[in-house]
């Protein structure tokens, strides 16, 4: 895998690439119009979910599809505290983050007993059990009709600031949530409990017996993943202004797992890949919803018999070879 | 056992029952601190259960369990391990395979560096620092054990025997008490074999770990062994002096029926 | 009234058993949970409802070419994909059929508009039963149920096939050695899964007259909770499973209200679940 050499340093080349990607993505915008930024817009905000579910499923080898439950969370909760109480945008986001986490560790209890198909299951009921408390809490969330006029966000420490309006500074306030999120994905997996979750995705029994408290490790990437899915509930709803029960869409869920999945579980850049590939492409391409679906059942099918490391895969090697023809050096997977 | 060796691991009357089947049927036994005591007994006759109990992998249906003198019966595995070093290697699942050979051996020793679990989530210098010395332990136990040539390797790259030489160490990574070997010699070669042999002598000797194998291979295992243990259908069938256990005519009557 | 919810959610019942009884006998064999099912059903309505509507064919004659139909789909899902799940991990299977399921829902909104089409067919007057007056296409889901359940049972315990089939659930790679063809016996129990789906499908869309691509995914949710309460490959379990949950969506439709009526299916699906934690997908089911 490309990305991780726990605990030990990247290797320069992954540095040199991060670096040099890093800093195209901050000058696109002098050479992109804004509908191509816009594009990009719609895949960090997937991205953050996807984050999330890396989290969980590539590095805890848990399959969670309840990601999006926890992106509507988040994305009521900071739309609520801004409508309410017209707070910053630092603050709505830092309680969409909370939020979702908060809610998701007592769901945790109950669902972290099952393992397997049936922990998958649960998850989807939990989506389920989420979307139809925002449909019926009809005085908090306004039912079907959702939330309309939404805040832009507010930049600032607290009553006043600057307002996001532009397509080019939500832009650049995307790239800037998608950073810390990939930083805190970073940080998390390079850290001793990181190592014990991928001790857990490897071998749950054998993690215990070196000591893993897996119940504990499991909940942290459970919470941890619901957290990140709240962060971009809460970029998206400042950024579209509405929400509705329509975010619980399984469609949603669908492109974060393509986003995963297509990109690399398991690796810090795949997911990135990912969004840009299967949802700012496409989007860009301006096909069909539709056949977009369609495209993303045939890559998520073909991706686990003909690409399971993702597109990032071939990548990384070709890069490898470019840069030292006999590469040999630490890696997770 | 004489009043002045102390038990590292007790049993008193652990039973273990998967529904119908009597898996371990109630098992007196105390292994003395600092000795190696070997567990045959044909398949089957509940070795791995007994070791299951004891390291909290399944709770006995009766009977307790001690380290010491503390009580671990309906522990958690992971609370045993790290409370009471008491580690276990099991006879399928050997080594993360997608970790690193070095990565294996700073996860295993993972829980004497951190003790809380919010220390696991920091990445501060400390913890740095910390993972820095698992690093350098790492490095001596594989050169120990022969394997520093395949440090970066992906522990799944790696042969059986390897493998098998790599959760050897890993299991010694976390400053062990007590260290429970489900067939740990079971295939792989005679060189390998005499490898681990040599460093299990090692470590009894110098840090006077306990060891308990379970182990097919009576001959390495009896020549191992200050005493030996005969387990034949959950219960014990007889224990004593290697050279005499292997000699029992009911022992050798077990393993030719069994 | 309490009678005539309860034969309605038997009825409902049926088809909802005769759904995941073909996700149990997959379940059984290959060990994966199919999440594309629900997808056979709506192909089963949407190939019925072309050859009514643009083949101009009558209901009768437009089951057997369901049938035909949905077998020949699934025959090549079965090839491409299925086959291949034998060996795999559960997530990955998950995945892989989560796929299909997006690939044949959005490939017939595709073809057929994203709007819903109106089934025409079926036989709908009215027949007394037990003093009751039922459609008697209800009628018929019911009874063709109780036959195929009847035939499933036969073929899992008395039949060559069921043997194959008790075997390869059982252990894979003893039938490698007994010369058990397990790649044939998986593409076949398919075949015979989702064409159950499917016939259910064709039996049910005169009652839901509304069909559209995304029908199906409600029936894969709904199977989930009904294959978990039936003990997971039970045939039997299966067929009980569906008339419970039948029956209490209509009581809870009629007594709590509309808009929880599918949420019993998941509420059930979390009880069970807790219920018994483990032991469910661990291992392979049995017969
Ligand atoms: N999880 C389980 N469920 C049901 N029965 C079990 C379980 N684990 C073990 N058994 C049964 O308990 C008995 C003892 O098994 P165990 O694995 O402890 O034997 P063993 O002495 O380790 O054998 P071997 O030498 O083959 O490793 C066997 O009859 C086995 O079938
Ligand atoms: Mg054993």
């Amino acid at each position: 895998m490309p990305g991780i050499a726990i605990g030990g340093r990247y290797a320069a080349p992954q540095v040199a690439g991060g670096v040099l990607i890093a800093a195209c993505l901050v000058l696109f915008p002098l050479v992109a119009s804004s509908y191509q930024l816009s594009t990009l817009i719609v895949s960090m905000v997937f991205l953050l979910p996807a984050i999330g579910l890396n989290l969980i499923l590539g590095y805890t080898g848990m399959l969670s599809l309840a990601q999006m439950g926890f992106f509507g969370v988040g994305g009521y909760t900071s739309a609520l505290i801004a409508m309410h109480f017209g707070t910053p945008f630092w603050l709505n986001f830092v309680a969409a983050c909370l939020v979702p986490a908060l809610l998701a560790a007592p769901l945790a209890i109950p669902a972290l007993r099952l393992r397997h198909t049936s922990f998958v299951m649960c998850t989807i009921a939990f989506v389920f059990i989420i979307e139809s408390v925002s449909k019926n809490w009809v005085g908090l969330t306004r039912g079907d009709m959702g939330l309309s006029s939404v805040p832009r966000p507010r930049i600032g420490l607290w009553s006043d600031g600057f307002i996001v309006h532009t397509t080019v500074q939500y832009y650049y306030l995307g790239l800037l949530l998608c950073a810390l999120a990939v930083a805190a994905l970073v940080a998390i997996v390079r850290s001793p409990a990181g190592r014990y979750m991928i001790a857990i995705r490897e071998d749950e029994i054998l993690a215990a017996s070196v000591g893993g408290r897996t119940w504990h490790y499991r909940l942290a990437a459970f919470v941890l993943s619901a957290a990140f899915a709240g962060a971009g509930g809460s970029y998206y709803v400042h950024y579209v202004t509405v929400i509705s029960p329509t975010v619980f869409d399984p469609s949603y869920t669908n492109t974060v797992l393509v986003v995963v999945l297509g990109g690399g579980v398991g690796t810090i850049a795949g997911p990135i890949l990912g969004s840009v590939v299967f949802v700012a492409l496409s989007e860009a391409l301006r096909i069909a919803p539709e056949l977009r679906m369609v495209v993303y059942g045939l890559v998520l099918t073909t991706s686990v018999f003909a690409f399971p490391k993702g597109l990032i895969a071939p990548l990384t090697s070709a890069l490898r070879g470019a840069v030292q023809p006999k590469a040999r050096g630490p890696h997770d997977r | 056992m004489t009043a002045e060796t102390q038990a590292a691991l007790s049993l008193r009357g652990v039973r273990k029952s998967f529904g119908p089947v009597i898996a371990v049927a109630g098992i007196d036994l105390d292994i003395a601190a600092g000795k190696i005591c070997g567990l045959i007994g044909p398949n089957g006759s509940g070795k791995s259960t007994l070791f299951d109990c004891c390291t909290g992998l399944v709770r006995p249906t009766a009977g307790q369990v001690l380290a010491g003198t503390t009580d671990i019966t309906g522990w958690e595995m992971a609370r045993i391990a790290r409370e009471e070093r008491l580690l276990r290697s099991f006879q399928k699942a050997v080594v993360f395979r997608a970790l690193t050979a070095e990565e294996n051996l700073i996860l295993a020793g993972q829980m004497t560096a951190f003790r809380s679990l919010a220390a696991t989530f920091s990445l501060g210098p400390l913890a740095h620092r910390r993972v820095q010395a698992l690093r350098a332990r790492a490095g001596e136990l594989l050169e120990r054990v022969g394997l520093a040539h395949m440090r970066h390797s992906k522990a799944g790259e790696m042969s059986f025997g390897q493998q098998k030489l790599l959760q050897f160490a890993s299991m010694l990574m976390p400053e062990p008490r007590t260290i429970l070997l489900d067939e740990p010699f079971a295939g792989i070669n005679p060189v390998l074999i005499e490898r681990i042999v040599e460093n299990i002598r090692a470590v009894n000797r110098e840090q006077g770990v306990t060891f308990v194998i379970v182990e097919h291979n009576i001959d390495v295992l009896s020549d191992l062994s200050h005493r030996l243990v005969v387990l034949s259908r959950g219960s014990i069938l007889a224990d004593g002096n290697p050279e005499d256990v292997i000699r029992d005519p009911r022992v050798v009557e077990a393993y030719l029926a069994g | 009234m309490l009678q005539n919810l309860f034969t309605d959610g038997l009825v409902i019942g049926s088809v909802y058993a005769l759904v995941s009884v073909g996700m149990t006998v997959i379940l059984g064999v290959l060990g994966q949970i199919n999440f594309a099912h629900g997808e056979y059903y709506m192909a089963g309505a949407f190939a019925a409802w072309w050859a009514i509507d643009r083949l101009g064919l009558s209901y009768m004659a437009s089951i057997p070419l369901t049938i035909l139909i949905v077998g020949i789909l699934s025959l090549a899902i079965g090839y491409a994909v299925m086959q291949r799940l034998v060996d795999v991990s559960f997530d990955a299977g998950i995945i892989a059929t989560l796929g299909v399921s997006l690939l044949l829902q959005n490939t017939a909104t595709l073809i057929f508009g994203g709007t819903y089409q109106i089934f025409d067919g079926g036989w709908l007057e009215p027949m007394r039963v037990f003093g009751e007056d039922i459609a008697q296409q209800r009628v018929l889901i019911f009874l063709v149920t109780l036959v195929v359940f009847g035939a499933l049972e036969w073929l899992v315990r008395k039949s060559t096939f069921g043997k194959q089939m008790r075997a390869v659930s059982q252990n894979v790679e003893c039938c490698h050695v007994l010369g058990v063809d397990v790649r044939r016996v998986v593409l076949i129990t398919f075949i015979l899964g989702t064409t159950l789906a499917a016939l259910s499908g064709v039996m049910t869309a005169p009652i839901t007259i509304n069909i559209y691509g995304a029908m199906g995914e409600a029936i894969t949710l709904k199977s989930f909770a009904v294959i978990v309460m039936g003990g997971m490959g039970s045939i039997g379990g299966t067929l009980v499973a569906g008339w419970v949950l039948g029956i209490m969506e209509s009581l809870v439709a009629a007594y709590v209200g509309l808009q929880f009526r599918d949420a019993v299916a998941f509420a059930l699906l979390v009880m069970v679940l807790m219920w018994r934690p483990s032991g469910f997908f661990s291992t392979k089911a049995r017969y």
